[in-house]
């Protein structure tokens, strides 16, 4: 097996019973090998979501509010902004929904496709019920009633620079067109701190185009510390869900309401950014 | 051309017109008993399609036709219902004979399903290539100048182009391998499928086209079998990806109902299952060796000369790295949920 089929229990210290007991409470439809027809593997969930508990709770001591906004079932679109180098944002996002939602839910991403191109990490990637990104895979995800989450900025924002720091790259259309297509409701948030868990200085862009990656990083840690210098600085994360965006379905049939549907996503988004700078200078002053 | 059961040649029939206002709706019984035209009659599949066939009352003559000698299997089965043909489907007089045979004159043949297609790898050449295209375009001109009223034939899921950006469930009209450097084979194959599609707005023939995703089972020559069957199987490091195989019984039982079945189009056929490739291997008790992938080509040259595989890894290359899973939801929507209407179903056992 490629997963080595590890023992689960080896990582239960890592959380607490009740938290175990939301893992064995969350259904993943099997399609015969013990994975749902996605790839998603439970095991690998499990052990993944012990870990990320962990940094949720101890590593980036994420401070989280709105999930009142997520809807109790169905499917829905989660948009929001990208940063960080590495996509710790992704992970604590998907942690903090899981841990917060109840009955838990799953957040899928669309992924860039070059993670399916690298060993393991695909693997990995799916396992955990990341998908690559097409309109298929969207589709198929929010027909069963999951949660997608979108970086409407693309990959290009986790190589952001110190900065452009808080400021959003250009929306694509996607998330818009597809939610309006489903009748889904975009639930936007705004994280705040993944910006400075690792400085960017700048992007060896030959050299990214030379292996395949959306970017190169250079920090003040990477490469310089090799591999040790990609491991993010334990700041502290603020995400807030916003109230959920219905978008106009005639938005399906002009581009003109298309482009103001994304505008107003990115809005929203901007908001929530705005709300989550000031709580987090709120809360480092209540703790001066 | 030698038939086993035969002597006269009788003249050509007219080809029966059909009022194009009265198509029948898709999944309904074809009416009336079955006469089988089944090219490629050697394959597994084929000789698993033609027992069940011959089970059913309702199949009134199976022609069985082939290059080589009739297959073990089926040389006890009633003359009066059976016939086999050797004949190379890449002639076109040798095709268009098969439909004059003196047993067809009063009631003639209504079904082609075409298995013949050359799809093995090893010993791929020019002589290969030109039966395919043959054979293909043949077969279908002659059933079609022959009034046959359902023309099937049986391509393969190596078609689809496959990726890191494959959808997880790959629809009918997902992107086809066309490849600059895509193996000649799959590449036949797609002209063939080419060459049914083009006549398929035809109202007296429904032309369908099936894509069975790999199917197991002993001595099928489909890849994941083949794969399965090495000793040991070779894959690459750091990859598993998701399949959805069936196998050659639920393959023939679509077969049966794609022939008793109204409908037309192209479909897919796939397993129950869907999963990693590595569990189905785990299930089967198989343990594969694991190779960094620029070396798999190599090794798996190397297994090859030594007989220690007949999987071609060169022939679908990403095959094993990203994923292909096929959504047969439209086949089951028309035709397997219909499958009650087909009575030579209900008198066989019902295989997943």
């Amino acid at each position: 097996m490629l997963l080595h089929k590890r023992k689960v229990d080896f990582v239960r210290p890592l959380l607490p019973p009740r938290e175990w007991e939301r893992i064995e409470a969350y259904a993943v439809s099997d399609a015969g090998y013990g994975t749902d027809p996605f790839g998603t593997d439970p095991d690998a969930l499990g052990l993944s979501y012990a870990v990320g508990y962990w940094l949720h709770r101890h590593y980036f001591r994420v401070v989280s509010q709105g999930h009142e906004n997520f809807p109790q079932h169905g499917g829905a679109v989660i948009v929001g902004n990208h940063s960080g180098v590495l996509p710790f944002d992704a992970v604590m996002l998907a942690v903090d929904i899981f841990r917060y939602t109840d009955p838990p839910r799953l957040l899928r991403f669309m992924v860039d496709y070059f993670v399916y191109q690298v060993p393991f990490l695909g693997v990995l990637f799916r396992s955990l019920g990341q998908m690559p990104g097409t309109r298929r895979n969207f589709d198929g995800l929010v027909e069963e009633g999951h949660f997608v989450g979108i970086f409407p900025e693309g990959a290009e924002a986790l190589g952001k620079p110190a900065e452009k720091r808080y400021e959003l790259y250009p929306f694509s259309h996607g998330h818009v067109e597809l939610a309006a297509r489903h009748r889904a409701p975009v639930v936007p948030f705004g994280l705040v701190g993944a910006e400075e868990q690792m400085t960017m200085l700048t992007d060896l862009r030959p050299l990214a185009r030379a292996l395949r990656l959306p970017y190169f990083p250079v920090t003040t840690r990477f490469p310089w510390l090799g591999p040790f210098g990609l491991l993010p600085k334990p700041v502290r994360y603020f995400i807030h869900y916003g109230e959920p965006i219905h978008i106009d379905p005639e938005a399906l049939h002009s581009v003109e309401i298309r482009s103001r549907e994304v505008e107003r996503v990115r809005d929203a988004v901007a908001d929530l950014i705005h709300v989550g700078l000031q709580t987090r200078r709120e809360y480092r002053g209540s703790r001066v | 051309m030698t038939i086993r059961g035969e002597s006269k040649i009788p003249t050509l029939k007219a080809a029966a017109l059909v009022n194009p206002a009265e198509t029948p709706t898709p999944g309904t019984l074809r009416e009336g008993p079955r006469r089988v035209f089944i090219a490629g009659a050697r394959r597994r599949v084929a000789v698993q399609l033609i027992e069940r066939l011959l089970a059913a009352p309702e199949v009134d003559l199976v022609l069985g036709v082939d290059r080589g000698p009739c297959p073990p299997a089926l040389l006890g089965c009633d003359p009066e219902r059976f016939l086999f043909a050797s004949a190379d489907l890449s002639r076109r007089r040798q095709v268009d004979n098969l439909f004059l045979l003196d047993r067809l004159r009063e009631r003639p043949l209504d079904t082609v399903v075409h298995l013949a297609f050359q799809g093995n790898p090893r010993g791929y050449g020019v002589e290969s290539h030109e039966f395919n295209v043959n054979s293909a375009r043949h077969l279908l001109d002659a059933s079609l100048r022959h009034g046959i009223s359902k023309y099937i034939f049986l391509s393969s899921d190596a078609v689809y182009k496959i990726g890191p950006r494959t959808d997880y469930k790959v629809r009918e009209d997902g992107d086809l391998n066309l490849d600059h450097d895509v193996h000649p084979i799959l590449r036949d194959t797609i002209d063939a499928e080419f060459m049914c599609r083009a006549k398929m707005d035809r109202p007296d023939c429904e032309i369908i086209v099936l894509r069975p995703s790999g199917v197991f089972g002993g001595g099928v020559l489909s890849g994941i079998n083949l794969l399965f069957e090495s000793t040991p199987p070779v894959l690459p490091v750091g990859f598993d990806p998701m399949i959805n195989p069936t196998s050659k019984e639920r393959l023939a039982r679509d077969l049966i109902l794609a022939i008793f079945l109204h409908g037309k189009g192209v479909y897919n056929l796939a397993g129950l299952t869907a999963g990693p490739l590595s569990k189905f291997l785990e299930e089967r008790g198989i343990t594969a060796i694991r190779v960094p992938g620029p070396a798999l080509g190599v090794v798996n040259r190397m297994q090859r000369m030594l007989g220690m595989t007949r999987y071609h890894a060169g022939f679908h290359p990403k095959r094993l790295y990203y994923s292909l899973v096929l959504d047969d939801s439209r086949f089951d929507k028309i035709f397997r949920t219909n499958a009650d209407k087909v009575p030579a179903l209900a008198r066989t056992p019902d295989i997943a």
